[in-house]
């Protein structure tokens, strides 16, 4: 796993520090870059990307303990910033703390489902589990997708996967909306209780809902060999995040 | 297949501790074809409504591309249900507290539809 690059090369006007900090940090001015960086935050102080950015500048400068505090900084100021989430998990990964590494690039999945460079790190991440682990471990499906939506069956965030457009996720969410009507209903009327959770399995996929709020649920789709206990384990740990991002959001 | 080998798979899934009942629906309509259940469950409620929540899956799959689901698993608080495609739109259908041994019923059930298609 390698340290990301930045999540986007054009800052915004006024923002111009940004890109002149990254020029220097990829030329190994890492002193430099980090004083410029410094100076716009004095100005732009909630500015997720400039913390960011400070963050990929301490981690080069082997600095764990700054590059930390400054992505936990960006994910105060935006909580789905996607590059503070993988330099968090290029920090847990390069420690050896893999869960956390695959914890980070969950939620960066979330916010971006369809970045390849994230769904590839997660792949590595995974793959070094594998490696690490003693016994045979089927892993997640890297093609796999999570996904919000709300009562209505309208995507909040999140995709089927990589290969699936967002007309096939919002179609998705429009159909995941009547299970999870029909879940409360099955609950409801054979006194099941409030439901938590449905799991379908198919020759293609293995799926999951669990309700987020009210008024929204996630899915999480995994391939047909995960097992199921990893998508209900994956899909709490999702669920738990995504509450966490809707509360934000509202 | 007669009613009696379809009988004893239910009963043998309703022998499983905490399982409430086991039914053998038809999603297509939503009418039970074979029974093994406590008095207090109604299996016809059962059967309507696993069928409904079977059809939505379905609908989800086909939305995504995947092929037709072979289980559907609904949790709550106080119980599971569980359902698990049999023969053509036959599915097999249980119902049960949380204190069954999920993982042992869902292989349960699982070897059950798969003997009600052979």
């Amino acid at each position: 796993m390698t340290l990301p690059a930045p999540s986007s090369s054009t800052p915004p006007r006024g923002h111009a520090f940004l890109e002149l900090g990254e020029r220097l940090r990829r030329r190994g001015q890492l002193d430099a870059a980090a004083t410029v960086t410094a100076a716009g935050l004095v100005h732009y102080p909630d500015l997720a990307a400039a913390h960011d950015l400070l963050g990929r500048i301490r981690a080069d400068q082997h600095d764990d303990v700054a590059a930390t505090s400054a992505w936990n900084v960006a994910l105060e100021c935006d909580h789905g910033h996607v590059g503070a989430r993988k330099g968090l998990a290029f920090l847990a990964f390069r420690i050896g703390d893999i869960a956390a590494a695959e914890r980070h690039l969950e939620s960066a999945v979330l916010a971006a489902p369809h970045d390849p460079e994230i769904t590839s790190a997660l792949d590595r991440v995974r793959g070094s589990i594998a490696a690490s682990s003693t016994g045979p471990v089927l892993l997640d499906d890297p093609s796999g997708g999570i996904m919000v939506f709300d009562r209505d069956g309208m995507r909040l965030i999140g995709g089927v996967g990589p290969d699936a457009s967002d007309a096939v996720a919002d179609a998705v969410a429009a159909e995941c909306a009547a299970v999870v009507r029909e879940a409360a209903r099955t609950t409801r009327l054979l006194h099941l209780g409030t439901w938590h959770q449905v799991i379908v399995e198919g020759p293609d996929a293995r799926s999951a809902l669990f309700p987020v709020s009210d008024d929204a649920a996630l899915l999480l789709v995994r391939g047909a060999t995960t097992p199921v206990g990893r998508v209900v384990a994956a899909g709490h740990r999702a669920t738990a995040t995504a509450r966490e991002w809707l509360a934000r959001m509202t | 297949m007669t009613h009696t080998p379809w009988q004893q798979l239910l009963d043998s899934a309703t022998a499983v501790p905490g399982v409430r009942g086991a039914v053998l629906v038809s999603v297509d309509d939503g009418l039970v074809i074979a029974e093994s259940a406590m008095d207090h469950l109604a299996t016809a409620d059962v059967a309507a409504l696993a069928s409904a929540i079977v059809q939505r899956a379905c609908r989800v799959s086909a939305a995504a591309g995947h092929r037709t689901p072979h289980s559907v698993r609904v949790s709550g608080e106080a119980g599971t249900l569980m359902a698990f495609a049999a023969d053509g739109l036959l599915w097999l259908v249980a119902v049960a507290d949380p204190s069954a041994e999920l993982g042992r019923l869902r292989l349960l059930l699982g070897d059950l539809a798969a003997s009600l298609r052979g």
